[in-house]
């Protein structure tokens, strides 16, 4: 008996490294296209050798990103932006979610619903009266500016995930805690916050590559070179018909390990063991 | 953590919204010009604001696209850079929205008799740009180390094509290629149809000419390249035909100005030459030429004007010109420069001004952009075998004359 | 006091988010509304006057290649296809790394990679990989699988296929990160008692897995239904705009083409509000269907 299951777990097991292995492959193997591009001389996207390193690889891309580019200056920009979409998005949404999914309250399906339907409207269109409205209010040229817009697109998806969230941790317990004399206030800060962590990390997560990522926005509003954000600098690279495929891959790579980094930082929280499983029930 | 996030924040906003005072006169300029050109504006800019302390000139990039997009968005809202800095085929376009000024009003006769007539854009009786660069043309490409001497006529390129396309491995896989190009592009299949004896469009630039014998002829040439003579890989897109050739892995390749600086720091031993005669008629392949230059927003302030005056005359002066011309290989606008001998001394120089010669002047209509948008599908078509050449050419006249209307309405 | 408490505390708690939002959305989708009535274009760009419905004539009735019906029944497909294989991809890798095996780490932040690198780059890449004759993949298939090559970016079919692959490729992660969120909240207890009962790994998955996955899940593919169908970038890239002759666009290419191609705002506008209510009544048919605003206990 012991033995079956012990084999079914291995089989299981196995099967998982498969899939894992098979899919890891698929992930990684254009990654490591964008390697070959960023340590390719002469600008070549496309080569017709399937080597990864080339021949003739070279790190001058690398080299010229630093010490030729204000590539520096983009990352911190980037970073200081998304870090401040990050925090609204994250409060923000934590406190609206729970009000989604505790209360009962007049116009609770239609604010729901209204969340989604900002999300309806083909971005494209949206340019135009944004900028307008950013130049009325004095925003155009100014981190404020792409900062509420980018919390504003994050919110919806960080919102309805914090509610689904709640959801699923039982109202019991922050009863049991109002019981104990907490206030209602404290009650979510103290249990039902640290429970709903790994929606957190989801929804920072989310916040963070929103304003991460983004470009036909950022590129419209911030004027100033001083003000680039990564994905704006990166345009720089892009020329019609004559990128500077080197520096865009060397780039790329490099904006992509922040995401990583801050990813496994969160990871932590996204499935440590000290969540629901073990406080439930 | 919730403490760290937002201290971050208040760090944020204090150090970064506060506004530090910049006392200088501030003039931007948007532009789509690739980093080689780039440099050299950038370092001629320098030099102005040496000169002017009081002003600051800030260049902003912008893929050719976005550079549209984003000045017409900006331009709608009464705001913008004073400066906007691109090819002449956007012009029409900008000066239909009513974004850019005449510029007849701010120089006189005297002044532009200093330049070559094609770099004065003139759209519905207003002179809207004043172009620094002539080109933005395609010409053929050879590779000396493969191609000794470049073709005259298209037969010569199918012999030479046909003698260089090699499977040295006998693989079964084509090692080398004659001819790559981004044929699949209207733009790079023009040059062709202006070779068979047509053109996209009629004389007074308002309807589309693409249901003729000669567009007929003409993507059954490119066709015939393909699939008879089997010179040109059977698919191909600009990046692909810039990897080959740079790889050495062909002998040929129809590419623009822009192109040529890269293959040469690619190692290359490149020569430039005009885009072959088509044997059947007798004429040259005549690809589009254009410029590149300057236009002025048109909601500029007064004092803020003659400052920009200022600067597009400074960087047309014929010496900047010059330093362009020797650094990225592009053709000035000048007339003053054309006997100096960083002009009359360059192979590669002198070829392009042979090209350009034989080129036809791209037009800057609006209408132009509803052609391209109507000849890609049904080309496209014809290279898939889906469509016969004569059932593309009606079926582009057609969609283009819809489309026109469309954009007109 | 506290009854009153009761009653405020909901809308103190949206209150902020509200303020974005209305600040933000309010204005652009109103100016939308009302362009969709103008005949704002190339010629009346400044000044633009209401028309009426015309605009919304032109969108349904005036003839285009391919038509409007062809193109919205491909965005369907679009959408539906890369949805549906985000959320098994990523719920089944997420199943997998919530499993107690050694390297989790590992590959937990090798599968995040596409969801990491900007999308531009690796777009082309693809694109590059698609090619006929020096593509990987086409190698792929002839040398290993010994298949004929397929011309993945010349025939439409193939074509369409093509970005929907880069688009999954691009989306699993994504999925993959929710469903492993999701997956934290499901007590063990619930497994062990299903093993207790006997219970198959199918009847556990089917019986505790999705029903309480699911609440995190919904949320996440109703947006992900509305992103993927307004989603334009991957196509336009790997497509190169839509070719072969423009046979693999979804409508949201049409807007762009429109707006910023023609400079047809008006009629974009028109467009863009049809999309607006497809994806309306899709969204609330959907929420009813699956019970999305109520709780799971």
């Amino acid at each position: 008996m012991r033995n079956k299951a012990y084999f079914k777990k291995q089989m299981a097991d196995a099967v998982a490294y498969l899939v894992l292995i098979i899919f890891a492959v698929i992930a990684v193997y254009p990654v490591l296209q964008v390697l070959s591009i960023s340590l390719r001389p002469g600008d070549r996207l496309l080569s017709t050798s399937l080597a990864i390193i080339p021949e003739d690889a070279t790190f001058a891309a690398y080299k010229e990103l630093f010490t030729g580019r204000p590539f520096l200056l983009w990352m911190r920009n980037s970073i200081l932006i998304s870090f401040v979409v990050t925090a609204t998005g994250v409060i923000l949404a934590a406190l609206a979610g729970y009000a989604f999914s505790r209360f009962k309250f007049r116009g609770k399906n239609f604010g729901l619903l209204s969340l989604l339907v900002t999300q309806m409207f083909p971005a494209t269109m949206l340019l135009l009266p944004m900028y307008i409205m950013l130049v009325k209010v004095g925003l155009i040229n100014t981190f404020l500016g792409v900062i509420i817009i980018y919390s504003s697109t994050a919110l919806p998806f960080c919102i309805w995930t914090m509610k689904g969230y709640y959801d699923t941790i039982p109202a019991s317990l922050e009863e049991a805690a109002r019981i104990d004399g907490c206030t209602q206030f404290a009650a979510f800060y103290k249990v039902v916050i640290p429970l709903a962590a790994p929606a957190l990390v989801i929804v920072a997560l989310f916040s963070f590559m929103t304003a991460w990522a983004e470009y036909v926005v950022a590129a419209q509003v911030l004027q100033d070179t001083g003000l680039w954000t990564l994905p704006v600098g990166l345009q720089t690279f892009q020329a019609n018909m004559s990128t500077e495929w080197g520096l865009y891959a060397a780039a790329s790579l490099i904006v992509s390990i922040p995401v990583v980094v801050l990813f496994l930082a969160l990871s932590k929280f996204l499935i440590s063991g000290l969540t629901l499983g073990s406080v439930k029930g | 953590m919730k403490k760290n996030i937002f201290l971050i924040s208040v760090f944020a906003i204090t150090t970064f919204f506060g506004c530090t005072k910049d006392d200088r006169m501030h003039i931007r300029i948007w532009h789509q010009m690739r980093v080689e050109e780039r440099v050299v504006m950038e370092r001629q800019l320098a030099r102005f604001m040496e000169s002017r302390p009081e002003i600051r000139v800030e260049m902003l990039y912008k893929e050719t696209e976005q550079l549209r997009n984003d000045f017409v968005i900006a331009a709608y809202a009464r705001q913008g850079p004073e400066i906007v800095y691109g090819p002449s085929d956007m012009i029409g376009l900008l000066a239909t929205l009513d974004v850019i000024r005449p510029l007849e009003q701010y120089f006189d006769e005297d002044y532009l008799g200093h330049f070559h007539e094609t770099a004065k854009v003139w759209y519905e009786g207003h002179l809207y740009q004043l172009a620094d660069k002539l080109g933005n043309h395609l010409a053929l490409v050879y590779n000396k180390d493969i191609v000794a001497e470049p073709p005259e006529t298209t037969d010569e390129l199918i012999e030479i094509g046909k003698k260089v396309t090699v499977d040295r491995t006998g693989s079964g896989r084509i090692d080398q290629y004659g001819l790559v190009w981004n044929y699949t592009e209207p733009f790079f299949y023009v040059p062709f149809l202006a070779g068979f004896g047509g053109w996209v469009m009629d004389e007074a630039q308002e309807r589309p000419t693409l249901n003729t014998d000669a567009n007929v002829r003409a993507l059954n040439f490119i066709q015939e390249l393909r699939d008879v003579h089997r010179i040109v890989p059977r698919e191909a897109d600009y990046e692909i035909a810039d990897a080959l050739f740079k790889e050495g892995r062909a002998g040929m390749i129809i590419n623009g100005d822009w192109s040529w600086g890269g293959y040469i720091s690619a190692g290359l031993n490149i020569g430039v030459a005009p885009i072959p005669r088509v044997s059947e008629t007798g004429l040259w392949a005549s690809p589009m030429v254009s410029t590149k230059g300057f236009s002025i927003n048109e909601n500029i302030d007064d004092d803020k004007l003659t400052v920009v005056l200022e600067i597009i005359m400074f960087l047309n002066e014929p010496d900047n010109h010059l330093e362009a011309t020797r650094e990225v290989k592009t053709f000035p606008t000048r007339i003053e420069t054309y006997d100096h001998p960083v002009v009359t001394e360059d192979p590669i120089l002198i070829n392009s001004k042979r090209q350009i010669d034989v080129g036809k002047p791209m037009p800057i209509v609006p209408e132009l952009r509803a052609i391209w948008d109507s000849m890609r599908p049904h080309y496209q078509m014809v290279l898939n075998g889906r469509k016969s050449a004569e059932d593309a050419a009606r079926d582009m006249q057609l969609l283009a004359e819809r489309k026109i209307i469309e954009m007109l309405e | 006091m506290l009854e009153n408490n009761r009653k405020l505390f909901p809308y103190i708690l949206i209150l902020p988010a509200a303020l974005v939002m209305i600040g933000v959305v309010f204005y652009p989708f109103i100016y939308n509304v009302v362009l969709s009535f103008s005949n704002m274009s190339l010629r009346n760009f400044r000044e633009w006057q209401i028309i009426g419905l015309d605009q919304y004539y032109k969108v349904f009735f005036e003839p285009s290649e391919p038509s409007f019906y062809t193109i919205f029944l491909k965005t369907m497909i679009w959408t539906v296809a890369n949805v549906t294989f985000h959320v098994v991809i990523g719920v089944m890798l997420a199943m997998m790394l919530n499993r107690q095996i050694k390297g989790k780490s590992v590959f937990r932040t090798l599968l995040i990679l596409p969801w990491a690198i900007p999308q531009y780059i690796v777009a082309l890449t693809w694109r590059g990989m698609f090619n006929y004759e020096y593509g990987s993949i086409n190698l792929i298939i002839t040398k290993y699988l010994g298949l004929p090559a397929v011309e993945w970016l010349r025939s439409p079919t193939e074509a369409f296929l093509a970005v929907i692959l880069t688009n999954i490729w691009l989306g699993f992660p994504f999925m993959m990160v929710i469903a492993l969120g999701g997956l934290q909240s499901i007590s063990h207890e619930f497994y062990e008692a299903a093993d207790i009962d006997g219970a198959s790994a199918w009847q556990k998955f089917k019986n505790i897995t999705i029903p309480l996955l699911r609440p995190v899940m919904i949320p996440a593919i109703t947006l992900g239904i509305i992103w993927t169908f307004n989603n334009i970038n991957v196509i336009w890239l790997v497509t190169n705009g839509g070719e072969p002759a423009d046979q693999t666009h979804i409508l949201v290419s049409y807007v762009y083409r429109a707006a910023f191609g023609l400079y047809r705002y008006g009629y974009a506008a028109a467009l863009s509000m049809v999309i607006f209510f497809i994806l309306l009544i899709f969204s609330l048919t959907f929420m009813k269907k699956t019970q999305a605003t109520k709780a799971a206990y």
